[in-house]
């Protein structure tokens, strides 16, 4: 159902409705004036006929008394008399002009009579005068009256004085008669415009009762629309008069916890801090400065922050004020702080982050370069953090990092900069710090790390790779500060964990081609610059060498650099990680041509390929990843065989215990383990013993010792019979010549590897290899 | 005559409730128009009119009488009913009305009405001459007068 629209006299719809109360009131107000003239020109008409009758009378009399003394001989001028007479009795019909009696009485000017009663009278009335004229006119001619024939329709007496007494009275009689009737007539019509008038009125008063009640209630109503607005606003409005506070919004009084009343006059002052007091009152005075912000109380002890507006409008005489509009900012700028903190700070250790410390390191050059101190940067990474991530969780990495943090910050001047970078990085910033200063400092550092940690109900000692620039102002950017400490941290790192390198310029060459290398790696990777090699093993037992076994050896042709030697990019794939994916190609590629050449070679026994695994890849789930690899070559698990260093199952923590069961599975399904380089690491007996391997590799340095040094012969021997002991197959490794396969025949060594057998080859050739199943020792081609 | 407001809305009320008569009597008269003696009432017509009265019937029985006075106008008359004397009706000292003080008492008086008015009175007439006539300034001498005899 549609609501009845609410009148608004501020609309267009309604200024149309009052437009038209006020015109139907104009109109019946006209009307209204209309009446009341019409009805006194009405009441004037009547007051003349009343006067002109009453002349009659007069005049009719008078006719007898100038008859009566014309009679007698006298002088008198009854014709005159009866002239008036009859002119009277025609302008009271007719209209026209009634004569006045001896100039007593002016003229009378009357309208023609209307009405059939008033008329037929006043016709009435003229036959009384023309047979009162009549019958005075014969008397006086002497004659008798009884001649004269009534035309009234009377019957008159026929003694003459008395017949003219009779017509003066009907004459006076009848024209009164007919003015009485005039004026009941216009009595009635006065009746009735006082009626009509009087229901002009009311309803006239009616319509503006009407009209002023719409008026106010749509007045009240917009009144009560803009204070609900106002009051449940959470803008803050105050009005300044001559006097103070004039007025005081409800958020006013919420915002501040006081009632209205104590907010008047001089008390919103006191809501305001005394500092600020004067600046205020300016501003309620004056309507200057136009914006501000200032502080209120709450109430309860705290303040909230308003911005203001603060408007002149003492020339509005709807206002006559100075008003302040107010807004609480509070919140937004807590926020905005907060914001700004984030920005700047690290959440967990609440130390200044990178955008910060660089901003710092920015300024602090800047002064550096005007005073021409020096200043010192230290970038600190922690050393095994990962590990203790790892193991302990995340929630304890946490707490290890701040508690480094407060360490640090414990250990420097409070006008240094503390911040971390991220992850387990931290970067301290020294102003007007030599270089001894800074390494002095990089001393502390270790030596707070050193103190152990309660982390997680264990006992941890921590220890840093710290780098150390120490710059003059104006020597460097922030950026190219930064990036040397980096520098000289990666060399920390490199020197063996748990100190500092300050930097100079040669790391940062070092460094570059490093980078360059790891760079073109990854980049090789993807472009299918990587490939394999393969070196047979053979059996050493029988006289004719029998190829075993074949080790996968990775290629890198460069477009720009050419053939790079593993040593020096597996390193770099080592420390970046990328040995883990390079690692995968090695082990599918192997896989893959190992099967290759089972199927197309035809061979009845495929010897076993070895593959390079780094300690990196041994992590969980290596396992699966193997056997995945395995099925989608189609090879048998002991087909293949892995190589590890020494250090990779040694290695204490959960990544060695991890390592070692990725292995034992892998075992388990029939994968053969061997030692690679064995004998330069720290083995630990037990641990070969307890530890499910099949082969191991005796390092080349001993191999090719063999045959010239005691030493070397004796710990190849001892090498040697150890995996015997123990049941595991000892291969030889690096064997270049017929006296050090002589040597290690001697031995007892089960298998070798060597230039003597073959140089690492492509597959298609080491495939010819194969097809032949044995290798005749070359001492030549060893060489070449 | 001097003009009276209060005269002229007494008249026009009389005119009213004349009017309302007219009405509620009109069945009656038409019921009367067969037979005038209607439970021993007795009509009797009066008809004024400048200047003469007319008397219908003008020899009825005596009893309960109705009369209907109409002025057929042009001008305002009243009606007086008066015992007939033997002697001439005696005149106010003007020597153009009657002095109805000395009449007194009279039989019936009705005020002035306009034209066109109807009235009635009912009276209880004894056997006897009786005299009619209007009082109003030389309407008496001017022939306003009638008499009828109640049997």
């Amino acid at each position: 159902m549609p609501r009845a629209r609410a009148f608004d006299p501020f609309s267009g719809r309604g200024r149309r409705s009052v437009a038209a109360i006020l015109c139907t009131f104009a109109l019946s107000s006209a009307l209204s004036v209309g009446l009341s003239i019409w009805s006194t020109s009405g009441s004037r008409h009547q007051a003349a006929v009343v006067q002109v009758a009453a002349r009659q009378r007069t005049l009719a009399e008078r006719y007898i008394e100038e008859v009566l003394i014309a009679r007698q001989g006298d002088s008198a001028d009854p014709a005159v008399i009866a002239q008036k007479l009859r002119r009277s009795a025609d302008a009271l019909l007719d209209g026209g002009v009634a004569p006045a009696i001896d100039g007593d009485d002016d003229a009378t000017r009357l309208t023609r009579a209307r009405g059939s009663v008033v008329r037929r009278q006043l016709e009435q009335a003229r036959r009384l005068v023309a047979d009162l004229t009549a019958t005075g006119s014969a008397l006086l001619r002497g004659e008798p009256v009884t001649a004269v024939r009534p035309t009234a329709h009377e019957r008159l007496p026929d003694q003459p004085l008395q017949r003219l007494r009779v017509l003066t009275a009907l004459t006076s009689n009848v024209s009164l008669n007919a003015a009485r009737t005039i004026a009941g007539a216009d009595d009635r019509n006065i009746d009735h415009l006082i009626s009509l008038q009087a229901g002009l009125g009311i309803g006239g008063l009616l319509m503006s009762l009407l009209l002023a009640w719409a008026l106010i209630r749509a007045t009240r109503r917009q009144t009560a629309h803009f204070r609900s607005l106002v009051t449940s606003s959470t803008d803050l409005v105050l009005v300044f008069g001559r006097d103070g506070c004039r007025y005081a919004s409800a958020s006013v009084s919420r915002t501040t916890g006081r009632p209205a009343k104590e907010l008047l006059a001089d008390g919103i002052f006191a809501v305001f801090p005394e500092d600020d007091q004067p600046s205020i009152r300016a501003a309620s005075i004056h309507g200057e400065p136009r914006e501000l912000v200032a502080r209120v109380s709450d109430g309860s002890g705290g303040w909230r922050q308003l911005e203001t507006h603060v408007s002149d409008l003492r020339g509005d005489r709807h206002v006559r004020g100075i008003v302040f509009n107010a807004r609480d900012i509070t919140e937004r700028l807590e926020l905005e702080e907060q914001l700004t903190r984030q920005a700047f700070h690290d959440d967990l250790t609440d130390l200044p982050n990178r955008a910060l410390f660089r901003d710092r390191l920015d300024h602090a050059l800047t002064r550096a370069k005007r005073s021409g101190e020096l200043l010192s940067v230290l970038l600190i990474d922690l050393d095994g953090f990962k590990q203790v991530n790892d193991s302990l969780g995340h929630d304890a990495g946490d707490k290890l990092i701040q508690e480094v943090g407060r360490r640090f910050a414990g250990s420097v001047r409070t006008s240094d900069t503390v911040a971390r970078l991220g992850g387990d990085e931290y970067a301290i910033l020294l102003e007007e710090a030599d270089g001894r200063r800074a390494v002095h400092t990089g001393d502390r550092l270790l030596a707070v790390l050193r103190e152990p940690v309660s982390i997680a109900g264990r006992e941890l000692v921590l220890s840093a790779s710290i780098g150390i620039v120490t710059v003059s102002g104006g020597s460097a950017t922030g950026e190219e500060v930064i990036r040397d400490a980096d520098i000289a941290m990666y060399a920390a790192k490199e020197g063996g964990r748990g100190r500092h390198e300050v930097f100079h310029d040669e790391m940062a060459r070092e460094l570059g081609e490093l980078l360059g290398i790891e760079h073109e790696l990854r980049l090789a990777l993807e472009r299918g610059e990587l490939s394999l090699h393969y070196q047979p093993m053979v059996e050493l037992a029988s006289a004719r060498a029998a190829v075993v076994g074949i080790e996968a050896l990775l290629r890198w042709q460069s477009p720009t650099r050419g053939n790079v030697p593993p040593g020096r990019f597996i390193a770099v794939a080592e420390r970046t990680g990328l040995i883990v994916d390079l690692g995968e190609f090695v082990l599918r590629e192997a896989c893959t041509q190992a099967a290759a050449w089972r199927r197309e070679l035809l061979l009845k026994e495929l010897p076993v390929t070895w593959v390079n695994v780094s300690a990196k890849q041994l992590v969980a789930g290596f396992n699966q990843r193997v056997v995945e690899i395995l099925a989608a070559a189609g090879l048998s698990p002991d087909c293949l065989g892995i190589e590890i260093t020494e250090s990779a199952i040694v290695e204490s923590g959960i990544n060695g215990v991890r390592a070692r069961a990725e292995l034992e599975a892998l075992h388990r399904i029939g994968v053969l383990i061997a030692i690679d380089d064995f004998g330069t690491g720290f083995s630990s007996l037990g641990q070969l013993r307890q530890f499910p391997i099949d082969v191991i590799k005796v390092d080349r340095s001993f191999v090719q010792g063999a045959e010239t040094d005691s030493k070397d012969a004796t710990i190849t021997s001892n090498l040697i019979s150890l995996a015997h002991a123990l049941d595991i197959v000892a291969v030889a490794e690096g064997i270049e010549s017929n006296a050090q396969l002589d040597a290690l025949r001697g031995f007892g060594c089960d298998q070798a590897q060597g230039f003597l057998f073959a140089h690492p080859a492509p597959a298609d050739e080491v495939g010819k290899l194969l097809v032949r199943s044995s290798i005749e020792p070359d001492e030549t081609a060893a060489v070449a | 005559m001097p003009v009276d407001t209060g005269f002229v809305r007494g008249v026009s009320m009389l005119a009213w409730i004349a009017l309302a008569a007219v009405l509620m009597g009109g069945a009656t008269a038409c019921a009367s128009s067969r037979s005038t003696d209607r439970g021993h009432e007795m009509v009797v017509r009066v008809k004024e009119r400048d200047f003469r009265i007319r008397v219908r019937p003008t020899r009825f029985e005596a009893g309960k009488v109705r009369f209907v006075i109409e002025n057929a106008g042009p001008v305002d008359h009243e009606m007086i009913i008066v015992r007939k004397r033997r002697n001439a009706i005696p005149l106010r000292a003007d020597e153009l009305t009657v002095d109805e003080e000395a009449l007194d008492p009279t039989v019936a008086t009705l005020e002035p009405a306009g034209p066109g008015s109807t009235r009635e009175v009912r009276l209880n007439l004894p056997k006897g001459s009786y005299e009619i006539f209007c009082n109003m300034a030389g309407h008496y001498l001017g022939g306003m007068r009638a008499f009828f005899v109640v049997t």
